[in-house]
């Protein structure tokens, strides 16, 4: 009896252990960019928590990655990447797909009806043959920050067009203002940004789409005259920072600081710049604006919002948990106000995934810029006016090509028509190993 | 009479032929294998690599020597080599000049002479990224020294430096030189005080200037150390990477590439990691050609 006893409680010992390991604790790794412990801190409270109680047994765990996308392709490789990727945006992509790095999502999409949470264009962005793969994580747009206080001291208006920039430019040189500041020390991706600023608001979108999907030459004369507009503004009126050669020296301290000082009166960048915007501008007391980037054309055309997608997420294929990995994933695409309040500490400048917001879906404290901006986006957008950024819709080594060699049309060392020439060569590339974007 | 005994502790052939190396051998197997791991495998992959097409993720194929012809029509990569060619040029003349006379000073101090190595040493002592941020700050077009001294009227700073085409590579081997320089001083003083006195004394006695005894004795005397010196700068100029990626990234246009920034951006930027591993095959080809030049020579009994 004292056997049978003993040999009954032996068992349900090893049937309890069984259970128990097979409901084992799951980890997530998810490797973000920021490395700054306010940011990790807010992910954590907004995020990592939050999760963490609505899927008991699953443990996720947010880390900071310095030179996240040099660190990612290495650890691919290695066998030793996270559950959840993130990567700078679709651009980059492409590569690890080929690599089989990225585990198609199409399942948990169906499953969990992402195609109908995520805006269209920002969907279509994270597939490569029909096939997704990647979610974005931040939707982002190019813009034109202006000092507002120097303006209404100025009396200058905010440009729409052309003529008026020209104005304002003149105006503001006169009087030892720069008329833009930025700058590219360790960042020739900012070269980017500009390109893009001028490149979809001199050409149609008829045209850039054109160009992007292979239909139309990046030699043709529109975009020609566009590249040659930037480098008369940037290179021989010296509009940027005060000369081309500071331009390659400052860095976001720098430019940031001039702007909110006053010493420049605008800036072309992405909506990243509300983080910084605040910071800076209060140091000063000066007031900060945006608008959307000028019509550069001299046919009247309303100005463009380009698209762009900041970052995505993706799974691994080689994780061992794909389906927990989803419920992360899942647990950002279905709770908008949750991606607002994860945004929110990025003053809406990041992790803003592309659901479909309203205007009065962000909560009471919003920045009225910040809000106006996604206002006027929605409905910009909704309208068919909008453009392609460069950091989304043009694949790494287009992209590469693009902000480096740029540099040597602005010194005057490689013609306008060599470096579309040697553009196009890039995309002819690209186009026949099928590594380009879908364009909406 | 006694009789002879065969001495006990005689090791037999094996121990002698095997044994003995082999208990040798074990306490550098393990460097060994690390080096294999860490720097052989790596390299001769790398070689193979450069005769692909590999884009880091996907599998490699083969394509013979496409990249290497690519390579040598490439006006990016020959601006580079120039570029590496003038900075590795500019350190074999500059830092070691100042170099020597710094130590060759030094050496006439007697009292306070750790002071001054210490002080010369400190620059070597930070690395580059601090190294790099000082200069850019101390040379920044609005707030560096240039923009100071403009507010007195003296205009001759008060531009980009790192910021200019023509100026670009010149301020970065300044940079590095500033810190590298301290090395060479102490490196350069200790291979002076071995120098014999007496041979300074009997050139003294027969009437050499201070010049000369510094041409005639101690630059033969410390013909090794320099040699040496010039090796170590002619490798690191050639793999030059952090100083120039941190201060103009290679710019503006190309203005300051070297090729190890070039690799950097073709293996992670434009995903070319086969084009990369080929103008990584030529930088080591031509990092080897002083040193065969330099191991010829010695087998030919040069005394350097």
């Amino acid at each position: 009896m004292r056997t049978l006893r003993f040999l009954a409680i032996l068992a349900f010992s090893l049937s309890f252990a069984l259970i128990t390991s097979a409901q084992e604790e799951v980890t997530l790794t998810w490797w973000v960019e920021t490395t700054d412990q306010g940011d990790l801190d807010h992910l954590q409270a907004t995020l990592v928590e939050p999760f963490e109680e609505a899927n008991p047994g699953i443990t996720l765990n947010v880390i900071g990655q310095e030179s996240l996308q040099d660190v990612l392709r290495t650890a691919l490789l290695g066998g030793a990447a996270p559950d959840i990727l993130s990567t700078f945006g679709p651009a980059w992509n492409a590569e690890y797909i080929k690599g089989g790095f990225m585990a198609p999502l199409d399942s948990y999409s169906d499953l969990y009806g992402w195609q109908d949470k995520l805006v269209p264009w920002a969907y279509g962005t994270g597939t490569i043959d029909g096939t997704l793969y990647s979610i974005p994580l931040a939707f982002e747009s190019i813009v034109m920050f202006y000092n507002q206080t120097v303006f209404e001291d100025n009396g200058w208006a905010v440009p729409t067009n052309r003529a008026e920039l020209e104005a304002v430019a003149e105006a503001s040189m006169e009087m030892g203002i720069h008329p833009f500041t930025y700058g590219n020390l360790n960042a020739v991706w900012a070269n980017g940004h500009i390109i893009s600023g001028y490149l979809n608001n001199f050409a149609t979108q008829e045209e850039l789409r054109a160009a992007l999907t292979g239909e139309k030459q990046w030699t043709d004369d529109i975009f020609a005259e566009a590249i040659a507009l930037l480098t008369d503004d940037i290179a021989d009126k010296g509009w940027w920072s005060g000369g081309l050669e500071n331009y390659y020296q400052y860095e976001g301290a720098d430019y940031w600081a001039e702007l909110a000082s006053g010493e420049a009166a605008m800036m072309i960048t992405g909506t990243w710049g509300f983080n910084s915007a605040p910071e800076y501008f209060e140091e000063t007391g000066m007031v900060w604006d945006l608008a959307p980037v000028p019509n550069m054309n001299d046919q009247a055309r309303p100005s463009v919002y380009p698209l762009a997608i900041g970052s995505t997420l993706a799974i691994n294929a080689a994780s061992d948990h794909p389906n927990e990995a989803a419920m992360a994933l899942d647990f950002l695409i279905s709770n908008p106000d949750r991606v607002l309040a994860i945004s929110s500490g990025f003053n809406y400048s990041e992790w803003l995934l592309p659901l479909a917001f309203s205007v009065d879906d962000f909560p009471d404290g919003v920045d009225p810029r910040v809000q106006r901006f996604h206002a006027e986006f929605a409905e910009a957008t909704g309208m068919g006016n909008y453009g392609y950024a460069n950091w989304t819709f043009w694949p790494g080594p287009a992209n590469t090509n693009l902000r480096v060699e740029i540099e040597g049309v602005w010194e005057g060392i490689v013609s306008i028509e060599d470096y579309l020439a040697a553009h196009q060569a890039v995309w002819d590339e690209l186009f026949e190993s099928g590594g380009t974007i879908p364009v909406p | 009479m006694t009789r002879k005994t065969q001495p006990t502790s005689r090791l037999s052939a094996f121990q002698r032929h095997f044994l003995e190396p082999l208990g040798r051998w074990i306490y550098i197997i393990p460097l060994l294998i690390v080096n294999a791991i860490v720097i052989v495998i790596p390299s001769i992959s790398g070689i193979l690599y450069a005769f692909t097409d590999w884009n880091g993720t996907t599998e490699a194929t083969f394509i013979g020597l496409d990249n290497f012809g690519r390579l040598f029509q490439d006006r990016v990569f020959f601006r580079a080599f120039i570029n590496n060619v003038t900075y590795t040029g500019i350190f074999l003349i500059v830092p070691i000049a100042v170099g020597l006379l710094g130590a060759y000073l030094l050496a006439g101090i007697r009292h306070g002479q750790v002071i001054y190595r210490l002080l010369y040493f400190i620059p070597y002592m930070f690395a580059s990224v601090i190294n790099t941020q000082i200069w850019r700050y101390l040379l920044h077009p609005k707030h560096g020294v240039g923009a100071f001294l403009a507010d007195y009227g003296i205009t001759f700073l008060d531009f980009a430096v790192f910021g200019r085409r023509s100026t670009a590579l010149y301020g970065i081997v300044f940079v590095d030189g500033w810190h590298t320089w301290g090395f060479l001083v102490v490196l350069y003083l200790a291979a002076m005080t071995q120098v014999d006195k007496e041979l300074y004394e009997v050139a003294r006695l027969d009437g050499a200037t201070r010049f000369q005894q510094f041409r005639h004795v101690t630059l033969p005397s410390i013909r090794p150390t320099l040699i040496f010196s010039m090796l170590i700068i002619f490798i690191g100029t050639t793999l030059v990477f952090d100083h120039v990626y941190i201060l103009t990234g290679g710019g503006p246009a190309h203005a300051s590439e070297v090729m190890s920034t070039y690799l950097y951006t073709q293996a992670f930027e434009n995903f070319d990691v086969g084009y990369a591993a080929s103008i990584g095959v030529i930088l080591a080809l031509w990092v080897s050609v002083p040193l065969s030049i330099f191991y010829i020579l010695r087998r030919r009994g040069w005394q350097i």
